[in-house]
């Protein structure tokens, strides 16, 4: 199939998603197999660009503080080579609920300060329960993204500190959120007011902070 | 030695079925945790508490490790149990040959997607959607048309049709097919309600 969408000039996309804790070990060993097999897909499978998605093994997300920081430094590494760079968003909590958008906000804050080009999310809820995504959460990630642009990475790393603290006890007890259909109008597509409020919530305490989110 | 030229997908191919044979344990559970452990002291390589690298020096010996990790250890085939290797100067080449930025999207709603050096002023593309969550066929197209109408959100990924006309979208069926089809129809009616018809999927 590659072959016939190289042919048809195509943009190629080429998705890996190593596991921390599996096979590669810890942290500093899952991101030189991550740096290993992005070069890999360039190399060898022609890619245009590169779909990270480092997941922990226990609780089957990215937002995890291990796994942000296995994506964060195999992309910045790999920052001097101008290869377009991608990540993708599994937090564990479900749609309309504070501590999904918090987790998706800290894998934004730390793909954009790592340096790279395009972030594809959010599967809340892990990505596994039917109809527990929406457009909401894709909008945390952009602003939460735009917000961290050009800062100073010390500065990055602070907000990190206590957003990741803020939600990393709290997985076995993560909130279940609402379907698509219990926090949007089906109809017209727009979100009800309990999920603005709750997103109001999120970003008020990204500002506390220090974020400059809109 | 240098490269011939970068490789292409049926140079990996055939280099695919010439390459060593290994057992797929020996690949999980010896060749790979022992080699990017070797590596990881090779190039004295121990994170801190940050969560993303300050060290200039740090980010160097990892991109080595990483560069090292592909070259001495290959890319394993599965379905074949062969290990394709590559040289560092195949690796170069690939990355030389890769396009240095993309545009997705067509006319008013196309998006420019280049290298962003660091933290950079320029902000990534946000790619909304499911990111491959089921979705059901009766909201598919409302759910992928919350995403396309986020000021924020400049291209679309799909959710998976969990199923099609009632039947589950199973592998190496039909309804997979078709499925498929309806997914990409539901896509460009959402993008199209949202006002973006050329947004990238």
């Amino acid at each position: 199939m590659l072959a016939g969408w190289i042919a048809q000039g195509n943009t190629i996309m080429i998705e890996q998603m190593p596991i921390f804790g599996g096979y590669s070990g810890g942290v500093e060993e899952t991101t030189i197999c991550d740096i290993a097999t992005t070069l890999a897909s360039f190399t060898i499978y022609n890619a245009n660009y590169h779909l990270d998605g480092p997941i922990h093994i226990r609780w089957g997300i990215t937002t995890a503080r291990e796994t942000l920081q296995i994506a964060a430094h195999a992309a910045a590494a790999l920052d001097h080579t101008d290869l377009l760079l991608a990540n993708q968003y599994y937090p564990v909590a479900g749609p309309c609920t504070e501590m999904c958008l918090l987790e998706t906000a800290a894998q934004a804050i730390s793909d954009t300060a790592s340096g790279r080009e395009l972030l594809s999310g959010s599967a809340a809820a892990k990505g596994v329960v039917q109809d527990k995504t929406t457009g909401m959460e894709a909008r945390i990630m952009g602003e939460a993204a735009a917000a961290t642009c050009g800062m100073k990475i010390s500065d990055v790393n602070e907000i990190l500190e206590k957003l990741v603290s803020s939600y990393e006890g709290n997985y076995k007890t993560a909130p279940a959120g609402k379907k698509f259909q219990d926090c949007y109008d089906v109809k017209t597509v727009k979100p009800t007011d309990e999920y603005l409020k709750v997103y109001d919530g999120a970003v008020a305490k990204l500002r506390d902070l220090g974020l400059n989110i809109n | 030695m240098a490269a011939v030229r970068p490789l292409n997908v049926f140079d990996a191919y055939d280099r695919n079925l010439k390459g060593k044979k290994v057992a797929e344990a020996d690949w999980d559970y010896k060749i790979i945790p022992g080699n990017a452990t070797a590596l990881k002291e090779k190039y004295n390589i121990k994170f801190g508490k940050e969560i993303v690298p300050e060290d200039k020096d740090l980010k160097e010996r990892l991109f080595q490790a990483g560069l090292e990790m592909l070259v001495t250890t290959g890319i394993y085939n599965a379905d074949l149990g062969r290990v394709l290797t590559v040289s560092e100067e195949e690796v170069m080449e690939g990355i030389k040959k890769t396009p240095k930025w993309l545009v997705l999207g067509e006319n008013r709603d196309a998006v420019r997607f280049e290298p962003r050096r660091g933290n950079a002023a320029k902000k990534p593309v946000i790619q909304g959607g499911p990111t491959g969550a089921p979705v059901s066929e009766e909201v598919f197209v409302q759910i992928m048309q919350s995403y396309a109408q986020e000021a924020i959100v400049d291209t679309l990924v799909n959710g998976v049709m969990a199923t099609i006309e009632g039947h589950g979208a199973s592998t190496n069926t039909p309804w997979e097919i078709r499925a498929m089809m309806a997914e990409l129809r539901a896509v460009r009616e959402a993008k199209i309600r949202a006002g973006r018809p050329y947004m990238a999927i």
